[in-house]
């Protein structure tokens, strides 16, 4: 599955400074869906090279962290839940980076 | 009120002393440390100038390496003096018993609530034997009796495990003699109906009805407050002493600042909280529960293994933060709870003069005479499901809400303070309504007659008409 | 959708309608009130909530002159965004502009100050910089190099807040603006009753504070959280700059901060209920504040003889950088009450905190 991401307000630091990544991501083994919980472990072990405590906490992203999906908050799509579909945009942005 | 604290983890020179009252309690302890620290650490410390024995920072007395270390530098003995010291201090700085008292004492089982069993049963033999000592005999001697709440009506625990418990609980009161410590066990439920069956419905239905896991804990906590204070009045008990402890108070004044209870949270810290009708006191407030787990070890008290419910409240939140910050800073939970005592309490964090101050050591006597009544009890109009006192603005959006409503139900609701609004009280009129038939008579009762408790009504009666001989219970 | 909505495509059926208007795709949930909104009725209702708790508060006169503290960060770009926005639509009346500081951190400030410079021409607002090596002689880069990496957040805080107040002072401000948001103050009452420290509690959630002093200071994202900052100025594509200070790269990485964003999404309105625990905490009435008077060397007001910026110049410039900071000892006999004083304030671990550096201290 070919999905946009991208990370922002100093997130895109624990990738190397990249702000935008496309990627392909295949669902796991044996299903045929990608939840936004399976991209989060994707992400953690693929893109992020440093200091991933500030990215994941448990099996969510860091409180703080927000997320959108085609810019829609996750918050309002089923969070961790929500299935992802093909050419999709998934954004992270820190808020915990200084004012 | 400062005074009062015992200041910081310094331990003062007349907490350390060991009266001889303790002797024999201590003399055990002593050698149970001694026994310990042979069979745990062999003087391999290197120590120089002294030798390869660690002395107690107080008492100089030589003990072997393991234990002084892990008590402050203290050897056992000191330890624990300086932990009754700091009871002892709190109980006769705030004329917590007196004389004619019959106190009881909450017990759940864990290290805080055993030590305060402990410390009472201890302080009532030294009054006995002074009694016994004394020529005249006549100040009695205070009585002292135990409340333990079972819960198992709302837990998952088998039944069989509670009969357990509670044959414990019966063999660790009997222990504390002499005198003779009556054991209260009150089943939760009871406060919903007279009737075990029904009273176990009605009580998970109430509780069913919260829906925020905060907001539940908070009511189950009141509602154990509730049948301690029930047990207290029917049994006639004159105080209720609680085993809370700095780490718990710690915990409580995040949450209630989290909870937006900022207005009311002083009125939970201090060492005398007589909003109920049966006033409670909180010897152990300058213990940390490290403090009171270590001596429960050294003293190898008896604890109960209570299982603990799982849960994701912010309550458990406030506490893994407190851990956090105690393993960082061990003192910062002192810290915490001083900020707190430094915020303004209320008229009912005292006891009412007069019946108290005969009993109070001259020298303490004008802390108890010379109270700035300013603030009348007028002023403080209490949330009937947390017994927290109104804010200003809440008070005014209560005023507002009374000219309108009718219904005792609605009435109930404009009373709640804004934290239990949002956390207890279900939404919508039916299941406010349901709610509102299934509470206990004796949260309902609580607004009835537009303040919340009838002691208030008692002192405002005091303030303004100047009635002298009030011959009624004052401790109500 | 006017700006940035390019990458939006019609999708996922369950798509929900926003709760104000009925009629958009709902883009965001908010924390404050849990609705989901979409963001033409998030924009007015986030800019509508800040005029209110301007007007409300009385924060502004018809005429002054107010100086938006600006580290190009998201709080306080989206601060001079909106304050500009404002100002215009309700005809404040009031002459804007922005005051940075340059701390002199080759590689971190320099780049923040280029996004705030953008600003200066997108927003409309003429932009001073006032900067570390100006006023003190020093730069960051140099007290780096003479300190080390322990305890330059000290100095870069304390230099920065009096940066701002001579700054405003320099350019004839009335009032200063910063960028503080909910939940910086929810985090900074925590704080406070973790440190024992009691008057600044009770000052900490005031919408303004010294006002008695020459330049009062304001903060118009009291009751804003951080969560909806970042959404605005990400919805509307605003030009913000969030890489960490070089000096302190893990600065943000405080308890308190954690647990509050633990807590918000736990419940979301925690936030704003700390707020108003700290408004209604009952301070005794007694609780004094430190007798305000100045500093004798540079006029600054201060509660000792010399200012705190003055106390840790005098240890650069001597040679005994450790002054004002650390304990007591090794300080030649230097003022030590002064010194005890000050170390009280500083004595708290850092980690328990967030974020000394990058933004402004209260």
């Amino acid at each position: 599955m070919h999905l946009t991401l991208e990370f922002g307000g100093g997130l895109e630091l624990l990738c190397q400074s990249t702000k935008i990544h496309s990627v392909d991501v295949k669902p796991k083994p044996g299903e045929d869906k990608l939840t936004m919980r399976d991209l989060l472990v994707w992400v953690e072990s693929n893109l992020i090279k440093e200091r991933p405590e500030m990215f994941m906490k448990g099996d969510s992203v860091r409180p703080g962290v927000l997320v959108l999906i085609n810019d829609c908050d996750w918050e309002l799509c089923g969070s961790l839940d929500t299935e992802l579909e093909e050419k999709d945009n998934v954004v992270f942005i820190s808020t915990l980076h200084g004012g | 009120m400062a005074s009062c604290g015992g200041g910081g983890g310094e331990c003062h020179q007349s907490h350390c002393q060991r009266s001889e009252e303790d002797g024999g309690a201590e003399e055990e302890t002593r050698e149970r440390v001694a026994s310990l620290s042979f069979a745990g650490d062999s003087p391999t410390s290197s120590a120089t100038g002294d030798g390869a024995l660690e002395r107690c920072t107080k008492c100089g007395e030589t003990v072997a390496a393991a234990a002084p270390r892990a008590v402050n530098g203290l050897c056992a003995a000191c330890f624990r003096a300086y932990l009754f010291g700091k009871f002892k201090l709190a109980v006769t700085t705030n004329a917590m018993i007196s004389p004619t008292d019959n106190v009881l004492v909450a017990f759940s089982g864990g290290p805080a609530s055993r030590i305060a069993l402990q410390f009472v049963h201890e302080m009532q033999c030294i009054s006995l034997k002074n009694w016994d000592a004394s020529k005249s005999q006549a100040l009695p001697v205070f009585g002292v009796g135990v409340a333990f709440i079972d819960e198992s009506a709302i837990s998952i625990g088998p039944l069989h495990e509670m009969n357990k418990v509670i044959a414990q609980i019966r063999s660790i009161v009997s222990t504390l003699s002499p005198a003779h410590k009556e054991l209260h066990i009150a089943p939760i439920e009871n406060i919903c109906s007279t009737s075990s069956n029904d009273g176990r419905i009605r009580l998970n239905e109430l509780l069913d009805s919260v829906t925020d896991a905060t907001g539940k804990e908070d009511f189950m906590k009141y509602l154990r407050m509730l049948t301690l204070q029930k047990i207290a009045l029917d049994n006639g008990y004159s105080k209720l002493l609680l085993g809370s402890c700095t780490s718990t108070i710690a915990c409580h004044v995040i949450s209630a600042t989290v909870k937006g209870q900022g207005y009311s949270l002083p009125g939970d810290v201090q060492y005398v909280d007589a909003r109920w009708e049966v006033p409670v006191v909180l010897p152990l407030r300058d213990c940390t529960a490290e403090e009171l787990n270590k001596l429960c070890h050294l003293d190898g008290l008896e604890l109960l293994q209570l299982i603990k419910r799982p849960s994701n409240s912010i309550n458990s939140l406030v506490s893994s933060f407190v851990a956090r910050l105690r393993d960082e800073n061990p003192s910062r939970e002192r810290t915490i709870v001083r900020t707190a005592e430094k915020l303004r309490p209320f008229c009912f964090n005292k006891f009412v003069e007069n019946t108290y101050h005969e009993f109070v050591p001259s020298r303490l006597r004008c802390k108890f005479q010379n109270i700035n009544n300013s603030e009348t009890a007028l002023s403080e109009v209490l949330c009937p499901l947390c017994g927290s006192p109104l804010s200003e603005p809440e008070v005014q959006s209560l005023r507002n809400i009374q000219e309108k409503t009718q219904t005792p139900v609605e009435n109930f609701a404009a009373h709640c303070c804004q934290s239990c609004s949002f956390q207890i009280l279900p939404k919508g009129a039916e299941s406010l309504q349901q709610f509102y038939t299934v509470l206990p008579q004796s949260v309902t009762v609580r607004v009835t007659d537009g303040t919340s408790d009838h002691s208030q009504l008692g002192e405002l009666i005091d303030d303004y008409l100047l009635v002298v001989d009030d011959d009624d219970d004052d401790g109500t | 959708m006017e700006e940035g909505g390019a990458t939006a495509r019609p999708r996922r059926a369950t798509g929900r309608l926003c709760s104000t208007c009925n009629q958009r795709k709902a883009a965001l949930k908010r924390p404050k009130t849990l609705e989901q909104i979409c963001r033409e009725c998030f924009y007015s209702v986030f800019e509508d909530e800040i005029h209110n708790v301007i007007m409300d508060n009385n924060l502004f006169k018809p005429g002054e002159r107010v100086a938006v503290a600006a580290s190009g960060g998201k709080d306080s770009t989206v601060l001079a965004y909106v304050m500009s926005e404002l100002n215009r639509r309700h005809n404040y009346g009031l002459d804007l502009f922005l005051l940075s500081v340059d701390e002199g951190i080759t590689g971190y400030r320099d780049d923040s100050l280029e996004t705030v410079k953008r600003n200066e021409i997108e927003y409309g607002l003429p932009l001073k910089v006032v900067s570390y090596k100006d006023l003190y002689g020093w730069t960051m880069d140099e007290i780096v190099k003479t300190i080390g990496l322990k305890n330059n957040c000290t100095f870069c805080g304390v230099f920065r807040r009096q940066a701002l107040d001579r700054g405003a002072a320099l350019l004839k401000a009335d009032k200063l603006v910063t960028g503080h948001n909910a939940d910086d103050i929810a985090e900074t009452v925590l704080l406070n009753i973790l440190r024992g420290d009691i008057a600044r509690l009770s000052r900490c959630t005031f919408i303004t504070t010294g006002e008695d002093g020459p330049i009062p200071r304001c903060k118009p994202f009291k009751y804003t959280y951080e969560k909806e900052i970042v959404m605005y100025a990400y919805f509307k594509k605003l030009d913000y700059f969030s890489t960490e200070c070089i000096y302190s790269p893990n600065a943000y990485r405080g308890f308190a901060r954690e647990f509050i964003k633990d807590l918000e999404r736990m419940r979301p309105r925690a936030i704003l209920d700390i707020i108003r625990s700290g408004e209604n905490f009952r301070t005794a009435t007694s609780t004094k504040m430190p007798e305000q008077g100045t500093c004798e060397r540079c006029g600054y007001i201060s509660s000792q003889k010399l200012c705190k910026a003055c106390l840790l110049l005098e240890g650069l410039n001597r040679g005994l950088p450790k002054l004002g900071i650390g304990r007591a000892r090794g300080t030649n006999g230097l003022n030590k009450r002064v010194e005890q004083r000050n170390l009280r304030s500083e004595r708290t671990g850092s980690n328990i905190e967030s974020k000394q550096c990058g933004t402004l201290d209260f």
